[in-house]
């Protein structure tokens, strides 16, 4: 499985849409595109919508934007999130620290 | 049969008996004699050479042309003798580095061995694998007269070499926490303190700690973000999810844990395991943690051991002998 | 013998007619088929990365004798911007034009001297010789 990183700006939210799976093989990929824009970018938005898999290495993605938005007095939010991928977060305890769009999505 | 000729010398005398009698033994020969030259690293482009020197030899009318061509299929040669000689290097340039993490693998294995303890009301199943060579999941007991048991469960994100010396770094600050009563809520607060001081940005542990007393059988536990481990009631013979909140090691230094205490009654067990166990895939299917507990309670009359031991042959058999990630998983039962 | 001639690499055609000049002297000397090709293929690496990397740059050919052997040097230089690392570029595996080259590990292996001097921004030297066995 492949991963692919598409980012728009709308009225001045920049959309991280990501789609496929966030393992080892595709994390850097992800890091290299979401830690500059925290740098640069005020609000940041990952939409999750079609990512159907993400293992431990993905989170450290996130949890490297989320210090770096700290760092850079941006903000990130995560949106769209299927059951299996929010299980994730639930239970490392992030939801708790991140901006994670509560309507979460059913779906496999 | 006569005897095999491998050497360069004896080519035009093979050659020449092929051209003769284009027999399957000469052809076997020239097998024989390819295998060998690889073993004595001669090159495609030597073996050019000695066959056009055998043609001018056993042909001296060869036409020009032939010559020619025969040079040209040399000259192209060239790069390929050179690959193959790239890729013998390589090869033992990998069997070294092969050998180097066995070494570490095994110092690691040693720096973080653990005995399992044995405690006459308590039955305690533990096993921990790696996917690869060097393990990113941890587990640790600490045991004493007073009828205490402390037990360490963590998961270092990804596996391999960096995972593994991240966990070193856990297994000294462990060490350091002399005190075997501490609280696991404090146990986690220091050691989330050292990880965020310590690691990459991006790098985080999960762990779950847990102390059981024997005399009064009770179990405190605490959470940092690790895989819900599963608490058997044998009464209700029903599984309870054990979900604690909790932020993984490593993300925020300020940081305070939450502790939580269980009555263990008789024949109760309590499952703790890494998301190697969870996680485990069969192809594109994910196995459901329904079939885990489906497992553990198919062998629930055998040892805790024996449960541990089945299911972990469970799941490597579905996931076709190759582990995607590091399992561990330990199983507590309280028998008297 | 005792003489030293270039070829100017500016254009891809100019690597055809340092093998061309590299193969002649070679031959002269005595090499056989075989050397002469690997010979041929060495200064092919040397000067594509000469037209790869630094643009321009020449290589230079001398007959040498040293005691009781005869051999053949082999000098590319560019005024390029010279090797960061050298030991990378002389790992096994490493290869910036896509791995198709055999690139200066292969060099080495072709030939039996190999001598490289390089500095960031002012260019880079190599010199290599093959003996006459």
């Amino acid at each position: 499985m492949n991963l692919t990183i598409d980012v728009t700006n709308i009225d001045g939210v920049t959309n991280v849409v990501l789609a496929g799976e966030v393992d080892a093989f595709t994390a850097p990929k992800l890091k290299e595109t979401i830690l500059p824009l925290t740098r640069e970018e005020e609000v940041v938005q990952v939409d999750f919508s079609d990512v159907n898999y993400m293992d431990s290495t993905g989170l450290g993605v996130f949890i490297s934007a989320l210090k770096s938005t700290k760092e850079h007095n941006s903000s990130m939010r995560l949106v769209h999130m299927q059951d299996r991928v929010y299980r994730l977060f639930k239970i490392t305890g992030l939801t708790e620290i991140m901006n994670i769009d509560s309507t979460v999505q059913g779906g496999m | 049969m006569s005897t095999l000729k491998l050497d360069l010398e004896n080519y035009k005398e093979l050659l020449q008996e092929y051209i003769k009698t284009r027999d399957e033994q000469a052809l076997y020969q020239a097998e024989q004699f390819s295998k060998h030259s690889m073993q004595q690293n001669i090159s495609p482009e030597e073996i050019i050479n000695v066959h056009i020197q055998s043609l001018q030899e056993i042909y001296p009318d060869m036409p020009e042309y032939i010559q020619s061509s025969m040079n040209f299929l040399l000259e192209t040669m060239i790069s390929y003798g050179l690959a193959y000689q790239e890729f013998q290097t390589l090869r033992e340039k990998q069997l070294e580095l092969k050998s180097e993490i066995s070494v570490a693998a095994n110092m690691q294995k040693t720096l973080l061995s653990t005995v399992k303890p044995h405690i006459d009301d308590i039955d305690v199943g533990a096993l921990s694998v790696p996917a690869k060579q060097m393990n990113g999941d941890y587990h640790h007991f600490v045991h004493d007269e007073k009828g205490g048991l402390g037990i360490a469960v963590a998961d270092v994100i990804g596996k391999g070499v960096p995972a593994a010396l991240c966990m070193s770094m856990i297994k000294y600050s462990m060490d350091s926490f002399a005190e075997l009563r501490t609280d696991p809520s404090v146990i986690l607060g220091s050691l989330n303190r050292v990880v965020e001081r310590n690691v990459d940005a991006s790098m985080f542990i999960t762990m779950f700690y847990g102390l059981y007393n024997s005399i009064e059988h009770t179990f405190t536990y605490a959470s940092a973000g690790h895989e819900p481990g599963y608490y058997y009631h044998k009464d209700r013979d029903e599984f309870e999810e054990i979900d604690v909140p909790g932020l993984v090691l490593g993300v925020s230094p300020e940081i305070t844990y939450t502790q939580y205490e269980k009555k263990v009654e008789k024949g109760d067990m309590i499952i703790l395991l890494t998301d190697g166990v969870t996680e485990c895939r069969q192809g594109e299917r994910f196995i459901e943690q329904e079939e885990v507990l489906h497992v553990i309670k198919q062998y629930s009359h055998l040892p805790a051991q024996g449960i541990v031991d089945q299911v972990y042959k469970h799941f490597e058999r579905l996931q076709d002998f190759q582990l995607r990630d590091d399992f561990t998983l330990i199983i507590l039962r309280r028998n008297v | 013998m005792d003489f030293q001639s270039c070829v100017n690499i500016k254009k891809e055609w100019d690597i055809v007619g340092a093998r061309q000049l590299g193969r002649d002297i070679s031959r002269k000397i005595g090499f056989g088929t075989v050397d002469q090709a690997r010979i041929a293929t060495a200064i092919s690496e040397l000067a594509r990365n000469i037209y790869l990397y630094a643009g321009t740059g020449k290589v230079c050919f001398e007959a040498v004798e040293d005691m009781n052997k005869k051999g053949i040097s082999i000098v590319a230089m560019d005024e390029g911007p010279g090797i960061q690392d050298i030991s990378q570029v002389m790992e096994d595996g490493f290869t910036t034009s896509g791995g198709l080259g055999a690139g200066l590990p292969g060099v080495k292996r072709l030939m039996d001297d190999f001598d490289i001097v390089s500095e960031t921004g002012k260019g880079t030297e190599i010199r290599v010789v093959k003996w006459l066995r």
